[in-house]
């Protein structure tokens, strides 16, 4: 067994402005070996990543390639000590050539002109060496998702990389695509590069790791081979605790079936989607990102259109094709996106939360009316500083969600459709928002839950959906809903069960 | 507030703030007031009743337009580029559609505007197309189409009909000294201040120009708030189209030509952001005010045309130079 190391890390740290991203860690990674890195959103690993790729000059620590102390400040420094990064997002030219994408740089030139022969050529060794056959003139546009991913990967090979850095690279791909890609990687690990795989998916990591490094809050938690640890312990260690958070007491039972949606589709979004909620029960909807849970909210809300599919809520059609009718019977929809969607930034506290009402009403309240909804809201909720003229741009992150739950609020909803409500959003804030939303379950109203924060949905739902690739694959009581248990879930996808 | 200075997403900065208070809301008064003071040392015959009106006159058919201008604007879609076109059909259907007397000529003038902003507004609205481009495509084909449609020649009022008569004089008449589109001007304003402030419309216009994306999740049906505002333009244009051709007895194409840069620029100076959303009916009136103060100003102090053109365009670079400024120091809030 080789333990030939050829990076080493040592104390490395990286911090934001506030947090520290990445703290202390000590990482050894071997020659010619897979070694995946997994953890949470935000527990540190794509930075860590991205100071390997030379993203920041700021990190402080000592990385070693090849024995040799190596400082890595940029991009161009991170590339002459070969590592190499493809990105979860594609960084590709659509409209130019597969070949100039690859080559991008240092295209061959004769004279003063390209010199396509040779562009073709080299283009060409290098899209074989990742298994496409397109011919390298070929516009990257016209390409599919995976083979743009495969061209991803043959720029990165044609700097002759020691390390190659891949960052969840099959959220984008079929089963069958990852499957190619993983006979990729085994031809690259033949060949001596090491690969450091970046994933959320235990199946996947099972099956191609040789080693796997968990990170938590920015720590190192531990490097493990594959054959030690079952599933349940990696994401343990993932998560940090075996347990479910401490939960919010309620204070009634869920009661009648109040909202219905039966074979709920809008093609490749969304397939045959059915469920019911309960008066005063908080149905969870789990996932990975991608999974097409913004896209069915937005479909139950009348903000994009659906293909079939009824919504009946209080035993009365919903017409899904338009918003205000949605709003009028009660439905209301908390984007995601605070910052796009969610709040016009530029306008003050108050238009804000008074925005939705005045859509759904078709008239503007009168001024004295419009500031009691905004201190009411601004009570319930606690917003800081509450007042009415500041711009909504100017409060803080959790204040400004507080201010888009408000105005959700204002409209009196009966059926809400949260969607990552507490994202990017302080410990203090999350706590008002989850009893605000238990409260409003203890009224009786539906609450749909969209989360990507495991111990969220343990705490608050009564019921979790897990939705894949725009399916609901399973459902889980409260009884079952230990947060791993929906992560085992939304993870043991692709056939194979990983640890058999 | 006392902690914005402290606050990390306090984006205002005091120092880049004084040119948007200067030209929002009521600061474009004390510049309206400022140039009225410098306007009787340049000449002492400045304040004289007759002077002030003509210093409004030239700028009403402006304001008009520059009214209802701000609608499109004010929903995040800058401005309509076929002004020219609208101003100059309009007034060659009035003219032309005489006689089916006074009353039918003024309704076929204002259709044929509302029919341009019925097209562009249900293309930008609901297609999605570029405004600035879509509308200056649509004043280049319209601009072609009335010239091929006259052959290239004016057409004229026949002052002998009854309707002929009463057209040339819609522009001219007077109550009480005071100009009656001068009268007209303060009552479309006044209408259109109710409209962007006091409606449903108007708030999610404002919506839809501050964050599309939010109105769009919101409920509010933008594609028809959009089509609305520009309605709403093509109707103040076509009106002062209309006008036009009676102050100048006559319908051309050339009718119209450089109200769309300087209702932009009366638009801009008034404090309405060219990126939407931000800006009051007052304050695109003061700006209207300011260009007819400059103007006259100019005038009195003996420069041309030309130079009042350049003068102008140097403002407008400035102004909106600074506002970008404004903005970009302020910074949006990116994170």
């Amino acid at each position: 067994m080789p333990d030939d190391p050829i990076l080493q890390l040592r104390q490395v740290s990286k911090r934001y402005p506030g947090t520290l991203a990445v703290d202390r860690v000590d990482l050894t990674v071997r020659r010619g070996e897979v070694h995946a890195v997994m953890g949470e959103n935000g527990a540190g690993k794509s930075t860590l990543m991205k100071i390997l790729a030379g993203s920041f000059a700021d990190y402080t620590g000592i990385i070693e390639v090849d024995g040799r102390a190596a400082r890595i400040s940029s991009p161009a420094q991170a590339k002459t000590h070969g590592i190499e990064m493809i990105y979860q997002e594609l960084s590709l030219a659509g409209p130019l050539s597969v070949a100039e994408n690859v080559l991008a740089g240092r295209l061959p030139r004769r004279g003063f002109f390209l010199d396509r022969r040779t562009m073709v050529a080299e283009g060409r060794r290098y899209l074989e060496q990742v298994g496409l056959d397109t011919h390298p003139m070929q516009p990257v546009e016209m390409l599919s998702q995976h083979e743009a991913q495969l061209v991803e990967i043959a720029k990165a090979l044609s700097n002759d990389p020691a390390v190659l850095v891949m960052d969840e690279p099959t959220s984008a791909l079929s089963r069958a695509e990852v499957k190619r890609l993983f006979a990729i990687i085994a031809r690259l690990k033949q060949r001596g590069v090491t690969i450091i795989y970046i994933s959320h998916h235990l199946s996947e990591v099972y099956q191609i790791a040789d080693r796997i490094t968990v990170m938590r809050d920015g720590r190192k938690i531990a490097t493990v081979i594959p054959a030690d640890v079952d599933p349940p312990t990696l994401v343990e260690m993932m998560i940090g605790r075996p347990a479910t958070q401490a939960q919010i007491e309620r204070k009634r039972e869920p009661g009648r079936k109040r909202f219905r949606v039966r074979n709920f589709t809008r093609a490749g979004f969304f397939h045959d989607i059915r469920f019911f909620v309960r008066a005063g029960e908080i149905l969870g909807i789990g996932g990975l990102a991608g999974a097409g849970r913004t896209e069915l909210a937005r479909g139950l809300s009348g903000v994009d259109p659906v293909d079939s599919g009824d919504m009946i809520f209080d035993g009365k059609y919903v017409d899904p094709a338009s918003m205000r009718a949605c709003m009028r019977q009660g439905i209301a929809y908390l984007t995601e996106d605070r910052k796009r969607q969610g709040l016009a930034l530029r306008l003050s506290a108050l238009t804000n939360t008074a925005n939705a009402v005045h859509a759904k009403r078709g008239h503007l309240l009168a001024r004295r009316q419009r500031k009691e909804l905004f201190s009411c809201q601004a009570a319930q909720l606690q917003l800081h500083p509450a007042q009415p003229q500041r711009q909504a741009a100017q409060f803080s992150g959790g204040n400004q969600q507080k201010v888009l739950l408000g105005k959700w609020l204002a409209t009196a909803p009966e059926v809400l459709i949260l969607d990552e409500p507490t994202r990017g959003v302080d410990v203090g804030a999350k706590k008002v928002i989850h009893e605000k939303v238990v409260q409003l379950a203890d009224q009786g109203k539906c609450v749909l839950l969209i989360s990507s924060d495991l111990p969220e949905l343990a705490a608050l739902a009564d019921r979790v959906m897990i939705m894949r690739k725009g399916r609901f694959t399973r459902e889980m009581s409260k009884v079952e809903l230990s947060e791993n248990a929906i992560l085992l879930a939304a993870n043991a996808d692709r056939e194979a069960n990983p640890h058999d | 507030m006392t902690d914005a200075r402290g606050d990390r997403t306090a984006n205002e900065r005091p120092e880049v703030l004084w040119l948007r208070r200067l030209l929002g809301g009521v600061g474009i008064y004390i510049v309206v007031l400022l140039m009225l003071f410098v306007g009787t040392l340049v000449s002492p015959d400045f304040l004289t009743s007759e002077n002030l009106l003509n210093i409004v006159r030239p700028v009403t058919l402006l304001g008009i337009v520059a009214v209802g201008v701000m609608f499109i604007t004010h929903g995040g879609h800058y401005v309509d580029l076929s002004i020219p076109a609208i101003m100059a059909l309009s007034g060659m259907v009035a003219v032309s559609t005489l006689g089916l007397g006074i009353v039918g000529s003024v309704v076929c003038g204002l259709g044929a505007g509302l029919l341009v902003g019925l097209t562009n507004g249900l293309l930008i609205g609901y297609l999605r197309l570029n405004p600035i481009i879509w509308t200056l495509a649509m004043n280049f084909m319209l601009d072609g189409l009335l010239r091929w449609s006259t052959g290239g020649n004016q057409v004229y009022p026949d002052y002998t009909t009854g309707a002929g008569d009463a057209f040339v004089n819609l522009s001219r008449c007077e109550m009480a000294g005071v100009p009656g589109i001068t009268l007209l001007l303060v009552v479309l304003a006044a209408v259109a201040h109710l409209l962007a402030r006091r409606t449903c419309f108007g708030d999610q216009l404002q919506l839809t120009g501050s964050a599309y994306d939010v109105a769009a999740t919101s409920g509010v049906s933008v594609r028809r708030v959009i089509l609305l505002s520009f309605l709403i333009s093509s109707f103040t244009t076509a009106l002062a189209g209309i006008l036009l051709a009676s102050l100048s007895k006559q319908g051309t194409f050339t009718n119209g030509q450089g109200y769309d840069f300087n209702a932009v620029t009366a638009v801009v100076i008034g404090g309405v952001a060219l990126t939407g959303g931000v800006g009051t009916v007052l304050g695109v009136v003061g700006g209207v005010l300011l260009i007819g103060l400059l103007g006259n100003i100019m005038t009195l102090a003996g420069w041309g045309s030309f130079d009042q053109m350049i003068a102008k365009g140097v403002l407008f670079v400035i102004v909106v130079g600074g506002m970008a400024y404004a903005a970009r120091r302020g910074g949006r809030d990116d994170e």
